[in-house]
């Protein structure tokens, strides 16, 4: 018999999981807005108790063991949940993000019978899934209903750049699984138990041991791929920008840092024990999660079609939170897991400012729409607010994220990587700021440089109010603006610490203040040379954009939509993976 | 001979990379996407063997006879479902992208192209966008 | 990047590969030499706690009973995908009755064909029952079971064509089938928690050792995964069968086309 709190831990997984259950064999009599209220419903109820579980594992995490198989004489038999206060709010933001994502998408996919319901809930249920399991095939299990939900959602508007931004995904993310089960079998045959605590256990007895390398280099890289790190992100970019807004929103706001999450949790707890692992973590993580920042943010001011920036915007971000797993510490991983969830809550908003102009101005491609927005305007003051929240205007819950990354790396010497983050998130903010200029505003030259980029014009349906669509979108900027600082303050030294199963510490360090001035000022600088270009003098443009134009276009090239080319950069990934755990 | 099985599993995830990487045909790629999780399956059948062992099923067999591990079979049951539905869904991408494309060339798809269909300037694109309304 | 430069770099990431996983291979404990605790104790226990005789059945079912929840989903992922991707404009007032293509020939089939088909189909659904109830005591269960007796259903098409096909088999009772077996498993794992027992937890009597009538909560579950199994792939045929029929200019995307 299982005590109260604890008892609630299969629900969130169940409630979703039966719903879309009984939505499916009934789909043909459903009139037409009930799946929708059920939908928003269920992930409220989600977002509720995954909230009260978070609140009750404050004191110590709670513990649940499916089929009431508890560990018998030290062999773990059963799966098992194990909530931590982080996990758990967490997993109740995602909750609430897709809550807000069915506010907007009301009434948007009702022609299919709920199926696109179908497909979210199930989607919802495995990243709760995903945020408590303990056991590592379990995990795997999760990750895999997690990409199958979103290759289908992905290919929805079966356009051909859908279609093939979908196949790509399917690929590489099924490679993914390939490599995590590989990984899995690996530690499995060494350790003999799933369960994470006893991998971990038996790991830190075992001292230095390849296998044990082997299976955290194919795990860690079937959760990079998920958290599209360089270079395995080449599919996040095509596939998020052709997958409907409202399934783009989940993707940016909680796929991907799931992916890192996972990661975090897998080698704070499994993998703790390995020396050789925990030493090359420092190395992997902050040199991948910087040049990832470096070339997403890069990327992202390159774009012209904005559901493309930005999830370039989103592979920089994902950068930085590595940058805060590589840090080794409570400090850096509890900054990441804010960083999650404001990056999040701010993304989402974005990629619903892209679905309002793709419903109601019928394009996605900044040009296009330069000076269409005018008559959107609380739209465009959304945007601009999210564009600097996304480079790190001091307020909210992003940038206490990013304080705390940056705290925890300036600690321990890793300037570098500060740099790096503050210049990526820099230059997504300028992508953001120049485009909601020239949309909004009409500013700009027409065309402007971007006009090479990639794009490609769609639409989608019109069929909501204005105001539907901003509503969940203002909630989200406005959660992140204003939950009050002092509590996640107090929360995370605690939450962190319970997370990587290590000893409470007090407060966490932060970066320096001036920092996240510094990029606000470099986007706004950076947006303002995007739009103004024309009048400013040829000395200043030239050696720009001479320089520039060459790394430019072998970016270009690199990101060639060709699977064989990603398939290619896996293998390199994987190699370079191995290579440092090899040397270190 | 003791390593050969893994050793197996290694080379079928590297030949069917491989296959990924220089595919030509959709179908094609589909099909070494197979062989790469055919590595999974040898790799975990593998790990858990052992000799002189029968299958976990004491049927004919009375309980305590030494039997293979049974994890590892349930995992690959698992993993062979995934196969299935991976299947499924990459071949409906491929029968929609070759009624689109007409084409099964993954090297003729792209996701997006530089100066796609939108145009080098916004005059042209809104006209295309006027002629698919009427249309 | 031209094929020639794939191939260098997948070569040179292998050749980089390479020590690690010979290293990789020569640490695992060497091949038949001995199994993992975990299904040792798991082969040592559960004829006793759940008088089942199938480890696989009572490991998917029982054990780690929640993996196998998460497949289902995944499976019910799958086919709902399937279906939204492949309908398209096709729409889907459409699924009820058999379309036929004009132009496209009816060939009539040999007597030898419909009455193997007679013959076996029976056969193998009558084979596809016996996989699905067995679960517990010989190979199979309900994912085997339900893939035989989807198979099944397409000798009637073999057999009878296409129209005889779609008149037997409804979309709409697939759908139910599917969601209503995925439904039933999910609340085998929830009633035992109105009792108080853990999620899945086997409640029900376990029967007895070797019997069609063994390891009690299982046998239900089961029948859930059957029951979905054999809906979702009868329903994945149906939809590719479809497929085959539709009209050839190039449907466009089923909502957003305002």
């Amino acid at each position: 018999m299982t005590a109260f709190p604890a008892a609630l831990l299969p629900l969130p997984v169940a409630i979703p999981l039966v719903v879309c259950a009984a939505m499916l064999a009934t789909a043909h009599l459903l009139p037409g807005r009930l799946p929708d209220i059920l939908a928003t419903l269920t992930a409220l109820s989600v977002a509720i108790l995954c909230a009260v579980i978070a609140a009750r594992a404050a004191d110590s995490p709670l513990v649940y063991w499916f089929g009431g198989w508890e560990p018998r004489d030290g062999v773990h038999l059963g799966i098992g949940f194990s909530v931590d206060e982080a996990s758990g709010w967490i997993a109740a933001f995602i909750g609430l993000l897709y809550a807000l994502t069915f506010l907007f998408a009301w009434g948007f996919f009702d022609r299919t019978h709920g199926h696109f319901h179908i497909l979210m809930l199930l989607f919802l249920a495995a990243m709760v899934g995903f945020c408590f399991t303990r056991d590592m095939f379990n995990l795997f299990v999760w990750f895999e209903v997690m990409s199958v939900a979103a290759f289908a959602l992905t290919a929805y508007h079966l356009e051909e750049s859908a279609l093939a931004g979908a196949i790509n995904f399917t690929v590489i993310n099924s490679l993914a699984g390939f490599l995590m089960l590989g990984g899995i079998g690996l530690i499995y045959a060494q350790t003999g138990t799933l369960d994470f605590e006893g991998i971990a256990a038996a790991v830190a007895r075992g001292g230095r041991d390849p296998v044990v390398a082997g299976a955290f280099c194919l795990a860690a890289t079937a959760l990079m791929i998920k958290g599209a790190i360089v270079p395995f992100q080449f599919w996040l970019a095509d596939a998020h920008s052709v997958a409907p807004s409202p399934v783009s929103v989940i993707f940016s706001g909680s796929m991907v840092s799931l992916g890192l999450f996972g990661l975090a949790k897998v080698s704070a707890v499994v993998f703790a024990g390995s020396d050789q692992v925990q030493r090359t973590l420092p190395v992997l993580l902050i040199g991948m999660g910087s040049f990832t920042a470096l070339l997403g943010g890069w990327m992202a001011l390159l774009q012209r079609h904005l559901k493309r920036m930005l999830a370039f915007s989103t592979i920089s971000h994902a950068g930085i939170m590595l940058t805060g797993i590589g840090a080794l510490s409570a400090g850096g991983t509890g900054g990441m897991l804010i960083y999650v969830v404001g990056h999040g809550l701010v993304k989402g908003a974005l990629f619903m400012i892209a679905g309002i102009l793709l419903a109601t101005r019928a394009s996605i491609d900044e040009i296009a729409l330069r000076g269409l927005g005018r008559g959107l305007g609380p739209a465009g003051i959304a945007m601009a607010l999210a564009g600097l929240l996304l480079c790190g205007l001091p307020i909210g819950v992003l940038d206490q994220g990013t304080r705390l990354v940056q705290g925890a790396l300036t600690q321990q010497g890793h300037g570098f990587a500060v740099a790096a983050g503050a210049i990526g998130a820099a230059l997504t903010g300028a992508a953001v700021l120049r485009a909601s200029g020239r949309i909004f505003l009409g500013l700009g030259p027409d065309p402007g440089d971007e006009a090479g980029a990639p794009s490609q014009d769609e639409r989608e349906k019109a069929n909501r109010p204005l105001w539907l669509m901003l509503a969940p979108c203002c909630v989200l900027l406005a959660l992140d603006a204003g939950l009050p600082a002092s509590l996640i303050e107090h929360g995370i030294p605690r939450a962190a610490s319970a997370f990587m199963h290590r000893p409470a510490v007090g407060a966490f360090a932060e970066g320096p203040a001036w920092l996240p001035w510094a990029s606000v000022a470099a986007a706004l600088v950076g947006a303002g040379y995007g739009l103004f270009r024309k009048r400013l003098p040829a000395a200043v443009v030239r050696p720009v954009s001479v320089t520039q134009s060459a790394p430019t276009r072998a970016l270009e090239l690199l990101h060639s939509g060709l699977i064989g080319d990603y398939a290619a950069w896996l293998a390199v990934g994987v190699a370079a993976i191995a290579a440092v755990l090899t040397l270190v | 001979m003791s390593m050969l099985p893994y050793a197996v599993a290694a080379w079928l995830f590297g030949i069917g990379l491989y296959g990924i990487a220089t595919s030509r045909n959709f179908i094609h790629l589909v099909g070494c996407l197979g062989v790469c999780q055919s590595a999974t399956y040898v790799l975990l059948l593998g790990l858990g063997y052992r000799w002189g062992s029968i299958a976990p099923i004491f049927y004919d067999h009375p309980p305590g006879t030494p039997a293979v591990d049974p994890v590892m079979q349930a995992l690959v049951l698992t993993d062979i479902v995934v196969g299935a539905t991976l299947t499924a869904l990459l071949l409906v991408l491929t029968i929609q992208a070759y009624k689109r494309g007409g084409s099964l060339d993954p090297e003729k798809l792209r996701p997006m192209r530089a100066g796609g269909k939108s145009g080098r300037d916004p005059g042209p694109s809104r006209v295309s966008d006027a002629e698919r309304s009427v249309s | 990047m031209s094929p020639r430069a794939r191939i260098a770099l997948l070569v040179l990431a292998g050749l980089v590969l390479l020590p690690g996983t010979g290293a990789v291979i020569a640490g695992l404990p060497p091949f038949g030499s001995t199994i993992a605790q975990y299904g040792e104790r798991i082969n040592a226990i559960t004829p006793q706690v759940r008088h089942v005789a199938n480890m696989v059945s009572a490991i998917n079912f029982d054990l780690r009973g929640l993996d196998t929840l998460g497949e289902e989903f995944m499976l019910l992922a799958a086919i709902t995908g399937t279906v939204v991707l492949l309908r398209g404009r096709r729409g889907e007032g459409n699924t009820e009755r058999a379309m036929r293509r004009p132009g496209r020939a009816v060939i009539p089939r040999s007597d030898t064909v419909v009455l193997v088909c007679r013959i076996a189909g029976p056969l193998t659904a009558l084979f596809g029952l016996y996989v699905v109830l067995h679960a517990t005591v010989t190979p199979g269960g309900g994912f085997q079971g339900g893939v035989i007796l989807a198979s099944a259903t397409l000798l009637i098409y073999l057999g009878e064509g296409y129209a005889g096909w779609r008149d037997t088999v409804r979309s709409h009772w697939l759908d139910a089938m599917e969601g209503g077996g995925a439904l039933l498993f999910t609340l085998c794992g929830l009633a035992p928690m109105l009792t108080g027992a853990a999620f899945m937890q086997n409640v029900l009597p376990l029967g007895t050792f070797r019997d069609v009538f063994s390891g009690g909560l299982m046998l239900v579950e089961n029948l859930g995964v059957a029951l979905a199994v054999t809906g979702g792939f009868t329903q994945l045929f149906l939809e590719f069968m479809e497929e085959t029929r539709a009209a050839d200019e190039p449907d466009e995307p089923g909502e957003e086309s305002a």
